[in-house]
């Protein structure tokens, strides 16, 4: 400081030659006129005039030196500043006493002047107010400072009058009541001006970066409200509010949410000071808003008075009282709250009931049957007593409680050595060492953020709160001990950590008396499923579900995308850090300089780059030298222990405590729920309750199979068969250098070579820790039952959720799965199991049944020595198509026939019936197309039809008329169509394959013939691809006009800006989240992070994605149904049913009857008048309503309207027939 | 602007050909004009009716370009021509030099480099020039060679479908007789053209993989080549140190090559033919923005030869790659330090490594000299550690 003072002062000095009567400089420091006025009184004081004669050397001088001390004096300054920080400022009164004595040598000092004074005087001037606006910056950062520990609680108004109103009421507190206040409030009128500009910004449209603002926004002050930082929330409210800029961006959902907040409190006065700010944003409060001034009303226990005046307000702003406590989100305390308010002013009002389940029954006259009362019922029971049931649902329970299971691996376990044992002792001391450093490393980034919010901006500090900072610490372990070797994209880790954190904090925040509630309804619950109870009325588990209890709270709303990434980027950084491990792990601790685990590299793709964390090799090298036999999975990773909960709701079902919604969707994508939520329950039924039988199938580990799996997978694998081997047999690059004058060719050769074995060898490691993953898993869950629960995608295809260990998936994966309930296998059972076991090995596709059956017959002794003998046998299994599968298959069988009586015999095995081409069959029954239906068995038949040998030998035939007419293509194919190469395409036309991707399917079957003439092979894919769509088009031809008219109306929608939607014939309701992508950045830290989102629903549809996406997803949601249909009829009926998408799974004595049911229901399915059905949904939904005004929309308008009344026409195909069909599914 | 065409050889040639209706742009910014690519296109369609997509199916054929390509430039002023004949041959010991002209269009500059006694292939990507530059030849007694090929395409590395103008080199060369050289001997061939300007950017890195890697064209040789460049890519060349254009590309290639600015010529000088209009007018629009905001450029006429030390022991067409990654990422921060850089580049000792190259470990990237990249990367390279890189399995096929 004393420098500062002393270049001012040394300035100062030099008054004698500051020059007089410059009007200019007056005029520049006009803005300092009460000092300057001063200044001027004393201009008369004595002056040196010898001084003048010598001056224009003198004054050289001066200035030089002058200029060299306020250079000096400058940076001094800057640096002290800083130093100096919040240091009392120095009275201004020094600075202006200097200044007085300067100004002393006005009068006397020359008239002329040089431009070095000037340029002086100038410096000094500016620095002097560089100075002052410093000081006056420090200021005001000291008062920033000193109130930072006070968070703003009082608004700033914008509108005058409110503002005096607050401030009167403010400081008149005693005498007017907060109450008061609030009901004067409530009845002013909006403001006009706010609300013309609310108007005024909406008809622009919200741009979707303000738009991400507000959800950032409101996530955080929801989040706020969660961890418990409302006074926080309040404060970037009111910042927000406070500034005009942010203020627009604010919506009535924040203040809200603030206000619901101080209502919990029963803080009225914090409420108040919402209200106003709601007021001054000119906006009018909702049910919400007056939910919550009720329920602050009532935990204070107002006046009767005060409750009157804003229900009357309330009913003014013509809001229902009933409505309250029906739409309103409420848990039990609130409700209680609320209406303990209300009956101060209305002693006589009940709350309306909730609406209730039972007089709603699905309305699709598909279901009708399912929910009839009346009629033969047998739901199947669980093979379990109810004690052994409470006994699995509380493992299950601590399981979900602990978030995470630890399994042993399977990796074959090494002798400890010294080594391994020292590698493991170095690990576990460098966790603790991280675990600690990353909890000071939390606790800094928390201060840090909450400093940010205090700024009032939405920051992650109330993310970071949910957790503790040991679990978040733990959480980050976790993920750096699964990163693989090459490392992993920054996006997608910190996607991945930051909905991890969502869904521990969602099942933490359940609470004790939660779960006690779960558990009571769950023991009632297990009454209808275990074997030693029974229950009055038979019914659903959805339906005794609800019986037995209130719908639940109010479920969680997932973060917005931009939030997940950016707190799951933040936790990343830190690791990147925070996590150091010394450079040499062979020299003693502390000696060697630490490097850092995680690497932040760049991947290159073309020109765009990809940030990758990538750990240091060391680290990879001591994970791999400690060989640590345990892997870590989420709880919802992991199949349950116990039946999983009924689906009731969209977000409520399958798992215990973890969150898991109903429909899966790309994170982000919200308008699935929206359109769940928004549904009628009732319509979800069908989903509903199939979603929870298929969850409800008990498995078990063939264990078997699983035996001979881990001695091929702890030996070297076995590819061929599926067992991926270990990295110890990844091809090795060639060793050592090329000497220097080898030719480039061998270069490109070692090139290649080296590219060729990394690329191996990363495939391998992929394999490989997949097959780990699910190997472990398998092991672990052996000797036990375990369920899968299941969820849909948007098409409602039905999928389990635990993602490494499930009947989906490869042969090997659903080899090494087993019914946990077994049935005697029957009359017909063995027949079925020797069937499936042919249909298994792919041998004998196109022969009947008997002739399968005879076959198996005559390889019996295959079968036997494959069961018995399957590594050393003959080891016919190993040939098949699908080996494991058949294995399994084999050892069913041998058992089977051994047993005393086979009919008796009980097996677990499931036995799949599978439908041919199952899209086709749906696009012929649609089309009624009669040569399409026969070449996919819909019609009966004596032999199984193949469509794909059908259009090869179409193709064939039309290829020999065009070789006999000289087309040299045609010529040159002679003998090359198979099946096998049109195959993929007609596969896969379905689900719009279009001719540019038919023709390299194709292209890529002709390069594999390799006798196939290769200079040909674009030319005769381009030939062959025209001709099976030709031919599909002959066979198909009400397929290909439903499929013109689906895509047709798609494009037609997508150009009207509306994505397509439409209804399943059960009443699921469907969306295409296909939009143009939108953009969103994060910014700073190691590296900016953009991602684009497709299903974003403020941007535009995707037009070519809605329109190639339809007929397939529509395909596909009339499968799905199909499936659902199915399911929900065989399981009253009281089957085991499972299925993966068009392939059917039951017990082997249950087939017969599942074909049956299937059969029906496919014609059941089909009678609907389905597309007629979706041409009126489609007008209805999109043609409809005043949204076209004008003239250019209403053509299109009309267009639309047109096309999706023109329902292609159907052939004549007779439905019925395929209740005949045997080899419809087979 | 206007180029003088008139009164010159080259010119009967030319009318004779706009006649005939498949070449009417000769003249500086004449393609301004929207209505000429598109009658341009028609002229083409009726001369060639084979090429009319058939009817009867709804996707083109794949002959045909999916996107109407960018208009190209050509070299239309004699006077232009025989400046660079004389530049080309100053240095030239051998007055038969070989050159191998890519896209010369209408041929003027093919003509000045045959009068001077040198003998060309014309690559030639566009079919409209073919019958034109092969009437040349044949007045030319064989001297010229003419080849349907587009020379900025050859040896497409996603082993995509090779189909003229698409070719291998080793077809080419073959056919030609040309024979390859080894690294250390003088160029075999001269390579004559003008950038594209759409993608400079793109096929200015597939010259350095082909270069860096020695295959297609430089599995020959040292193959020089003497090339048009638009100013500003030419700046970002030879961008230095603490210059802001300074990139992995400036060092690449002044590492691989001398680069010598052998003449400039503004923009004007050079005609512009739209190859094949394309139905919609909106590219043709998008491809007139482009020449507009060239249009007060110069084109720098620029030589690179590869450098005949280029290779070293640690720097090969084997690991150039991991080289090529290195630079990438040390640019990502081109502010951060040196030593930062070495920590995520190599679990190799950072302190040694810098004490080799003798550079300071505050260095920044920007700091650095092409040579001293070089020096880093081979410094890096030579260590004896197990693991060099930490970047090495991250290596992925780069297709431009």
């Amino acid at each position: 400081m004393s420098a500062l003072r002393w270049g001012c002062g040394a300035s100062g000095l030099r008054r004698a030659l500051w020059p007089a009567g410059r009007p200019g400089l007056l005029a520049e420091e006009g803005a300092f006129s009460g000092v300057w006025g001063r200044r001027r009184s004393l201009s008369a004081s004595p002056c040196e005039q010898d001084r003048r004669k010598d001056w224009r050397h003198a004054e050289l001088l001066e200035v030089l030196e002058a200029r060299v001390r306020q250079l000096q004096a400058e940076c001094v300054s800057e640096v002290t500043v800083k130093r100096v920080g919040l240091a009392q400022l120095p009275e201004a009164g020094g600075f202006q006493t200097r200044r007085k004595a300067q100004k002393g040598g006005e009068g006397a000092a020359p008239g002329s002047c040089d431009h070095w004074v000037q340029k002086l005087d100038k410096e000094k001037w500016t620095m002097r107010r560089h100075k002052q606006q410093l000081e006056a910056k420090l200021q005001v950062r000291a008062q920033q400072l000193a109130c930072e520990h006070r968070l703003r609680r009082v608004p700033q108004l914008r509108s005058a009058p409110l503002a005096e109103r607050l401030l009167r009421w403010e400081q008149g507190a005693p005498r007017s009541p907060w109450e008061e206040q609030l009901a004067r409030l409530l009845q002013e009128a909006p403001q006009k001006l706010s609300l013309e500009a609310e108007q005024a910004h909406k008809a622009g449209g919200p741009s979707s970066r303000l738009e991400t603002q507000q959800q950032r926004l409101l996530a955080f002050l929801e989040c706020c409200l969660l961890s418990g930082h409302l006074p926080l929330a309040h404060h970037v409210l009111v910042t927000c509010h406070g500034t005009w800029r942010q203020q627009r961006m604010l919506t009535l959902a924040m203040y809200n949410t603030v206000m619901l907040g101080w209502a919990r409190k029963g803080s009225f006065r914090e409420l108040v000071y919402v209200f106003f700010m709601v007021k001054d944003a000119g906006l009018t409060p909702d049910l919400l808003s007056y939910a919550a001034a009720l329920q602050c009303m009532g935990r204070l226990g107002q006046d009767a008075r005060t409750v009157q005046r804003c229900l009357d307000q309330m009913a003014q702003d013509g809001l229902q009282l009933q409505d309250i406590f029906t739409s309103v989100p409420l848990c039990p305390r609130e409700q209680a709250a609320l209406l303990q308010a209300v009956r101060k002013a209305q002693p006589a009002f009940s709350p309306p009931l909730r609406p209730q389940p039972e007089p709603q029954v699905n309305s699709s006259p598909l279901l009708r049957e399912i929910y009839a009362q009346e009629g033969p019922t047998s739901y199947p029971k669980l093979h379990l007593p109810l004690q052994k049931l409470k006994a699995l649902f509380q493992e299950q329970l601590r399981v979900e409680m602990a978030t995470t299971v630890t399994v042993e691996s399977v990796e074959k376990a090494q002798t400890p050595t010294e080594e391994v044992l020292h590698a493991r002792n170095t690990l576990k001391q460098l966790r603790a060492t991280w675990v600690e450093e990353l909890c000071a490393g939390l606790q800094e980034v928390k201060a840090s953020e909450a400093r940010a919010a205090r700024t009032g901006r939405p920051t992650l500090f109330p993310y970071l709160c949910l957790l503790t900072e040991e679990e978040l610490a733990q959480l980050l372990l976790q993920t750096l001990q699964v990163l693989p070797p090459q490392g992993e994209s920054l996006l997608s880790l910190a996607q991945q950590l930051g909905l991890r954190v969502f869904n521990r904090y969602a099942v933490q925040k359940q609470q004790l008396s939660q779960v006690q509630a779960l558990q009571q309804r769950y023991y009632q619950y297990l009454h209808l499923l275990a074997s030693d109870t029974q229950v009055a009325v038979p019914c659903l588990p959805r339906q005794y579900w609800e019986t037995l209890g209130t719908p639940e709270a109010p479920h969680e709303q997932p973060w917005p995308l931009p939030v997940l990434v950016h707190l799951g980027k933040r936790l990343a950084e830190m690791l990147v850090e925070v996590v150091r491990m010394p450079g040499s792990l062979a020299a003693p601790q502390g000696s060697c300089t630490l490097i850092p685990v995680l690497y932040h590299v760049y991947s290159f793709r073309s020109f765009r780059q990809i940030g990758i964390l990538k750990p240091h090799p060391a680290f990879t090298q001591l994970l791999a030298t400690a060989a640590e036999h345990t892997l870590t999975f989420e709880a919802a990773e992991v199949p349950m222990l116990c039946p999983p909960v009924p689906w009731t709701s969209p977000h409520t079902g399958a798992f215990l405590l973890s969150p898991t919604k109903l429909m899966r969707s790309l994170e982000g994508t919200m308008q699935h729920q929206r359109l769940l939520d928004s549904c009628p329950p009732a319509e979800l039924h069908g989903a509903l309750d199939a979603l929870t039988q298929l969850g409800n199938c008990a498995w078990r580990v063939n264990e078997r199979v699983l035996d001979l799996v881990l001695e091929l997978f702890a030996a070297k694998g076995c590819p061929r068969l599926g067992v991926p081997a270990p990295p110890s047999e990844a091809p090795r690059p060639p060793e050592g250098r090329l000497p220097p004058d080898a030719s480039p060719a061998q270069k490109a050769e070692l090139r290649r070579e080296l590219a060729r074995c990394l690329k191996v060898a990363r495939e391998m490691h992929s394999l490989r820790s997949d097959a780990l993953y699910r190997l472990s898993l398998a092991q672990h869950l052996r000797h036990r039952v375990f369920w899968l629960p299941h969820n849909m995608d948007f098409r409602g295809r039905t999928y389990p959720c635990p993602p490494h260990f499930n009947h989906l998936g490869s042969d090997l994966a659903r080899a090494l799965l087993e019914f946990a309930q077994g049935r005697p296998l029957g009359p017909n059972g063995l027949d079925w199991l020797k069937i499936h076991l042919v249909n298994l090995t792919g041998l004998k596709k196109s022969e009947p049944l008997r002739a399968r059956l005879r076959f198996a017959d005559e390889m019996m002794e295959d079968i036997l020595d494959s069961a018995d003998r399957p590594m050393t046998g003959r080891k016919w299994w190993m040939e098949v198509d699908e080996p494991w599968q058949a294995l399994a298959c084999c050892m069913e069988i041998a058992r089977a026939v051994r047993a005393p009586d086979p009919t008796a015999y009980v097996s677990h095995f499931p036995v799949h019936q599978d439908g041919s081409c199952n899209g086709l069959q749906h696009y012929a029954a649609l089309g009624r197309d009669s040569v399409g239906a026969a070449s996919v068995n819909l019609l009966p038949s004596d032999v199984p039809q193949d469509v794909y040998s059908r259009v090869a030998a179409q193709v064939e035939a039309v290829r020999r008329q065009d070789a006999r007419r000289g087309v040299q293509v045609a010529q040159v194919l002679e003998g090359f169509v198979s099946r096998k190469v049109v195959k993929q395409t007609v596969m896969t036309v379905v689900y719009g394959v279009t001719r540019y991707g038919g023709r390299l399917q194709i292209e890529r079957r002709l390069r594999e013939l390799g006798s196939f003439p290769q200079e040909f092979v674009w030319e005769a894919s381009h030939y062959l691809v025209r001709q099976v769509f030709n031919s599909l088009q002959e066979m198909f031809s009400g397929t290909r006009a439903i499929q013109h008219w689906l895509t047709e109306s798609a494009r037609l929608i997508a150009h009207s800006g509306s994505a397509v939607e439409w209804v399943t014939p059960l009443g699921i309701p469907i969306i295409q989240p296909y939009h143009r992508d939108s953009k969103v950045l994060i910014s700073g830290g190691i590296q900016s992070l953009t991602f684009s989102n497709s299903g974003d629903t403020s941007q535009k549809p995707n037009t070519l994605k809605q329109k190639n996406g339809f007929p397939p997803n529509f395909i596909h949601s009339l499968d799905s149904s199909h499936m659902m249909l199915t399911a929900l009829h065989c399981y009253r009926k009281g089957l085991t049913f499972v299925s993966v998408h068009d392939c059917f799974w039951t017990h082997a004595a249950d087939v017969e009857v599942m074909n049956q049911v299937c059969r029906e229901q496919f014609v059941r399915l089909h009678s609907q008048p389905i597309l007629h059905n979706l041409s009126r949904f489609l007008t209805k939904r999109f043609c409809s309503g005043i949204r076209f005004p004008l003239h250019s929309k209403s053509m299109r308008t009309d267009k639309l309207q047109d096309t999706l009344k023109s329902v292609p026409k159907t052939g004549s195909f007779d439905l019925k027939q395929v209740n005949h069909s045997t080899y419809f599914f087979s | 602007m206007s180029v003088p065409v008139a009164g010159l050889p080259s010119r009967l040639l030319l009318s004779a050909l706009t006649g005939a209706g498949r070449f009417c742009v000769l003249g500086s910014g004449v393609a301004r004009g929207k209505a000429v690519p598109a009658r341009n296109l028609r002229g083409l369609s009726d001369l060639h009716p084979q090429l009319l997509p058939s009817q009867n199916f709804k996707d083109s054929p794949s002959w045909l370009p999916k996107k109407p390509s960018e208009p190209r430039s050509y070299i239309t002023n004699p006077n232009l021509a025989t400046t660079l004949v004389q530049i080309l041959q100053e240095e030239n010991r051998n007055p038969h030099q070989l050159f191998l002209e890519c896209n010369p269009g209408p041929g003027i500059l093919t003509q000045a480099l045959l009068e001077s006694q040198a003998k060309v292939i014309a690559l030639e990507c566009n079919r409209t020039f073919l019958p034109h530059l092969k009437s040349l030849r044949k007045k030319v007694n064989k001297k010229l060679e003419v080849v349907h090929c587009d020379f900025f395409k050859l040896d497409p590395r996603n082993s995509g479908i090779v189909k003229p103008p698409i070719m291998l080199s080793e077809t080419l060369f073959q056919s030609m007789g040309i024979e390859a050289l080894p690294w250390s001997e003088d160029n075999p061939l001269k390579v004559v053209g003008i950038f594209p300007a759409k993608n400079e950017k793109k096929i200015l890195w597939k010259l350095l993989y082909d270069l860096y890697s020695s295959t297609s064209i430089y599995s020959y040789g040292r193959v020089q080549l003497n090339m048009f460049i638009a100013e500003k890519e030419y700046e970002k060349l030879v961008a230095g140190p603490h210059n802001s254009l300074y990139q992995p590309l400036s060092v690449l290639w002044q590492v691989a090559c001398d680069i010598k600015l052998l003449h400039m010529e503004p923009w004007s000088s050079f005609s512009v033919y739209n190859q094949v209009g394309g139905p919609k007018k909106l590219k043709n629009k998008e491809s007139l923005e482009q020449i507009n905001k060239q249009m007060g450029q110069n084109m720098c006429f620029i030589q690179l030869t590869p450098r005949q030390n280029l290779f070293t022991e640690n720097l090969t067409s084997v690991n150039y790659d991991v080289f090529f990654h290195m630079l990438k990422q040390c640019f990502m921060k081109r502010y951060g330090t040196l030593m930062d850089h070495l920590q995520s580049l190599s679990p190799v000792n950072a302190v040694s490594i810098l004490k080799q190259i003798e550079k300071d470990e505050y260095m920044k990237i920007t700091d650095l000299y092409p040579e001293d990249f070089k020096l880093l990367f081979e410094a890096i390279e030579c260590s004896r550690e197990s693991c060099r890189w930490l970047f090495d399995d991250s290596i992925e096929d780069i297709v431009l």
